[in-house]
């Protein structure tokens, strides 16, 4: 079975590990590459109250990174030939995976082991690929 | 490592309303603007590496936004391109709509980090909608200057 169209999904707590494997993966199957970063208010005030630092500074440190990896996980995609869409969204995880899946018309979702892939895994309509 | 995109924006790379209706046109018209100030070398190199890219992506980041941008040795440092389209440009945004604010970055082969993060900062200082609403309306590159310098942090 090949997939054309996957969708990496990042969170603050992804390591950069998983954007070569995710190219990989798309070079293998000449797939196009869409990538999400997920802000996740809850994990941001949750951060914020464990840290005593404001809400805003972790927010624009959490969204700063976020637009990082996508660039990270772009320039790799390009040397490589394959076709990216970057996004950068702010909710719920799985509801925007949900949504992502759906209007992109994912084949496969490929998400690291600890970012709740555990729930995506129960909920998703596609094939989870948890690195 | 701290970066301020503001220092790497010339006020002879702004273009306050750019002719071009279409965004290859549009990227030619900007780089060419950029070499006739002397800030780019190879004008064709340079062309090159960003239609590269925009075949491989759309840099149409929505909200009005594009940002094409290329790694390459047309350009001796990072830098930095503004134009202004007040009709919008079709650069297959993520959302549908056209550009109006269009920022072009470049830099060198090798200083893949600083690009990353003057990607990174300029995309998070543009998803601000008061930001994007002041760059549309401001009247000179001066002004285009301040609001940059204003709001990054």
């Amino acid at each position: 079975m090949e997939f054309k169209r996957y969708l990496l999904v990042l969170t603050s707590e992804t390591d950069q590990a998983i954007l070569s494997t995710a190219v990989q993966l798309c070079k293998n199957s000449r797939a196009k590459l869409y990538v999400m970063f997920v802000i996740e208010p809850n994990r941001v005030s949750r951060l914020a109250s464990l840290t005593h630092q404001k809400v805003k500074a972790i927010y624009d440190k959490t969204e700063e990174n976020g637009w990082q990896l996508l660039y990270l996980v772009e320039d790799e995609a390009v040397e490589n030939g394959i076709w990216t869409s970057l996004h950068l969204e702010e909710g719920n995880l799985l509801e925007l995976t949900k949504r992502y899946a759906e209007t992109y018309q994912i084949d496969a979702l490929v998400i690291r082991k600890k970012d709740e892939a555990k729930n995506v895994f129960v909920s998703s309509s596609v094939p989870v690929i948890g690195l | 490592m701290q970066l301020k995109i503001s220092e790497y924006l010339k006020p002879e790379a702004i273009i306050m309303e750019i002719k071009a209706k279409e965004k290859i046109a549009a990227i030619n018209e900007i780089v060419e603007h950029m070499v006739e100030h002397k800030l780019v070398s190879d004008g064709k190199e340079f062309i090159k590496a960003l239609a590269k890219r925009e075949n491989l992506e759309s840099t149409g980041i929505g909200d009005g936004i594009a940002i094409p941008h290329a790694r390459t040795n047309a350009v001796g440092d990072l830098i930095l391109a503004f134009a202004h389209s007040p009709q919008g440009i079709d650069f297959s945004s993520i959302d549908g709509k056209p550009s109006h604010i269009i920022f072009l970055i470049a830099s060198p082969e090798n200083q893949k980090s600083e690009y990353i993060m003057a990607l990174a900062k300029l995309s998070k200082l543009l998803r601000k909608h008061p930001v994007r609403e002041m760059l549309r309306n401001a009247k000179d590159p001066e002004e285009i200057l301040q609001i940059v310098r204003a709001n990054e942090e």
